[in-house]
């Protein structure tokens, strides 16, 4: 062996001792919790409006003094909508970083892939606003993902909500229905379907697009247009439901169009314009709630960013906070996490109060609003437990 | 509702004719499958909609991105192409993908991820006759369709450098022992393909209301299914397949409410017909 290759030898290990040495003292100083949000591709704007709100949330945390005194470290993935990067997403959080917990700021194709990987590793996570089921559930082993989270509501919650709305206060007695092809699409318009059936409604149709790729929903509607509809049930997300919405005005279809919290972002209000005047939703998120955590959060929003907050934000700033709060109640370790998530009891969430939290999954209001003057306005609160408690899973 | 159903269906055929036949004209000269065609299609809707945003007249900005496709397919060609034609024809369709791949990646990073909106005001108005609608962006794609066909028409038939391109479609090395600048042709032929693309992005981005980075990703194979089912190289075929590939999605989803993702109709279309005659509709042995 050579005298240079010694002296290479020698630096070699100087610097990994140094690298060594980094590494333990900062992740004492800080304490990780992980986050993944589509925010490059079709969902940027949901994921960058996630990102934005759950950063607020890491500020407003660490300025109060962090959790135990410490400051909290976001670990930000973006998972561009693909179920392929959540698992290495998924890997990376539980081995590479060790982080104590991860909020989900994605949707569900991304998270329903995180949420069994956490789940084996035995770690907690929240999920701000996917909405399938089998986030909190395994399908093949029949048993519930218990260190899995959800602050938003499923999508069968909310569809059965919607229909609610408008069989009662709308007197809606018949529906049409236009929804995505995949598990957002399906378990909202079939949550719709079957409570709009239960209290007497009739749909006339349904009809299912294709995501991604679809942006042209005029053969759909001109065979919606024909049965004339009360209301038009409409699933899908920012882009896809300001197209419907725009071209079913084009078409001079004059059912009320009724839609789902994938509405909820400042997007949809730009791309569909003037035709998004009078569109109702069913969401998770009340813009004319008076309490301070919710105006609060609206007003630091808009000065951090200069736009408004929509749902996915909130829900996902909530989602932090919960994880948060039970870290401050239980300290670092998972179980003792997962307990103090379970015992959550009237929590003041963004996104409403939280009763409890039943195998996993949230119970509190769903929200009504309607697109006024270009915003997003308090319509009605659907608070009837038949419909927002949970059905529980086997 | 049939009428509106013909409406919907014609209006999307008529731009999948405006983005084929670009394709369908350079196969016919080079035997290239020019897939960045798709790209200049994306690239004619951003130009149009930076043109709209500073002059904020819809006519205005639809010329800026046909000029703004026109002068990039020419680029593309004299850059591109002409470099690298002596080589096998694998060699240019691997350069077409990658530069349709670098093209999407380059919209994304100038203009952002996210969707854009081109709310334009074209001023044209709507057409109802009884139930039946056609919306101002439909009569838009009809009027603006049929009037770049007539010229396409007009110049094949009627001038010098139109039947210098029929002839070298027809064979590139007798036309120009006779006296036909192969090159001028190839360029004209780029250019006015590439126009016709631009059009299109801005008629799509106008009647969809949004632009955005990847807008040519599925126009770049069903462009090459319609022009495969037209009888490659074949322009009133290719029109005639645009036309059936747009009618026959229109109806599969919205009359018969098959549950089938649209894109693949032109693929099944495309199938059936070189089953019972290779060479696509109104192509010839």
């Amino acid at each position: 062996m050579g005298k240079h290759a010694c002296w290479s030898l020698c630096l070699l290990a100087g610097v990994l001792m140094v690298f060594s040495n980094v590494g333990p003292t900062a992740a004492q100083e800080t304490l990780k919790i992980g986050f993944f949000a589509p925010i490059t591709g079709p969902a940027a704007a949901d994921g960058m409006s996630a990102k934005n709100a759950v950063e607020l949330a890491v500020q407003e945390v660490n300025a109060g003094g962090g959790i135990k005194g410490k400051k909290v470290e976001l670990i930000v993935y973006d998972d561009r909508l693909k179920a392929e990067e959540a698992v290495a997403i998924a890997n990376k959080l539980i081995e590479k970083d060790k982080v104590v917990g991860v909020v989900s700021g994605s949707y569900s194709g991304p998270t329903r892939v995180v949420a069994p990987i956490l789940q084996k590793a035995g770690m907690p996570m929240v999920a701000g606003y996917a909405v399938h089921p089998d986030v909190t559930w395994n399908p093949n082993t029949k048993t519930p993902n218990d260190f899995i989270f959800r602050n938003g509501f499923l999508g069968e919650i909310e569809g059965a909500a919607a229909a609610e709305f408008a069989v009662k206060d709308l007197k809606a007695k018949r529906m049409a229905i236009i929804a995505m092809d995949n598990d957002f699409g399906r378990s909202i318009s079939a949550g719709f379907a079957d409570r709009a059936e239960k209290l007497g409604a009739t749909i006339l149709t349904k009809q299912m697009y294709k995501f991604p790729g679809e942006k042209d929903f005029r053969p759909y509607l001109t065979t919606i247009k024909e049965g004339n509809p009360d209301v038009i049930f409409a699933a899908g997300y920012y882009n896809e439901a300001a197209s419907i919405v725009r071209q079913a005005k084009e078409l001079g279809i004059k059912s009320q169009i009724l839609g789902e919290e994938g509405f909820d972002s400042p997007k949809f209000l730009e791309i569909a314009g003037e035709a998004a005047e009078g569109v109702i939703i069913a969401t998770n998120l009340d813009r004319d709630d008076p309490r301070p955590v919710v105006q609060n959060f609206l007003k630091n929003y808009r000065a951090a960013y200069g736009h408004d907050a929509d749902m996915v934000g909130a829900s996902s700033y909530d989602a932090f906070m919960i994880l948060a709060d039970a870290i401050k109640k239980a300290g670092t370790d998972p179980k003792a996490i997962q307990k103090a998530l379970l015992e959550t009891k009237d929590y003041d969430g963004l996104t409403g109060k939280i009763s409890r939290f039943v195998q996993g999954e949230v119970v509190k209001p769903v929200q009504i609003q309607i697109v006024k003057e270009g915003k997003f306005r308090r319509k009605a609160i659907i608070d009837n437990p038949e419909i927002i408690t949970p059905p529980k899973k086997s | 509702m049939i009428w509106q159903q013909l409406a919907n269906g014609i209006a999307v055929g008529s731009v999948y004719a405006l983005i084929s036949l670009g394709l369908t004209m350079v196969y016919g000269i080079l035997r290239i499958l020019h897939v960045a065609h798709a790209g200049i299609y994306t690239l004619g809707a951003y130009v149009g909609l930076v043109a709209f945003r500073l002059v904020d007249h819809f006519w205005l900005s639809l010329v800026a991105g046909m000029v703004g496709a026109a002068v990039a397919g020419y680029l593309v060609e004299r850059l591109l192409y002409m470099p690298i034609l002596h080589m096998p024809r694998i060699a240019p369709l691997i350069v077409s993908i990658g530069l349709f791949t670098a093209m999407e990646e380059a919209f994304r990073i100038a203009a952002g991820p996210h969707t854009l909106v081109y709310n334009a005001k074209v001023g044209l108005g709507e057409l109802t006759i009884g139930g039946f609608r056609l919306t101002e962006t439909q009569v838009l794609i009809l009027l603006v369709t049929f009037l770049i066909l007539l010229f396409l028409w007009l110049f094949l038939t009627r001038t010098k450098m139109g039947l210098a391109m029929r002839a070298c479609a027809l064979d590139t090395e007798t036309a120009s022992t006779f006296g036909v600048n192969v090159n001028a042709v190839i360029a004209v032929n780029f250019i006015i393909g590439s126009f016709m693309a631009g059009a299109a992005g801005v008629l799509i981005g106008v009647y969809d209301n949004q632009v955005w980075p990847t807008m040519g990703s599925i126009p770049a194979y069903k462009a090459l299914a319609i022009v495969v089912l037209g009888g490659l190289g074949n322009i009133p075929g290719t029109v005639l397949a645009s036309l059936i590939v747009g009618l026959a999605e229109t109806f599969f989803i919205g009359v018969l409410s098959v549950p089938f993702p649209r894109d693949a109709i032109a693929f099944i279309a495309m199938i059936l017909v070189l089953m019972f005659r290779p060479y696509g509709l109104l192509g010839k042995a």
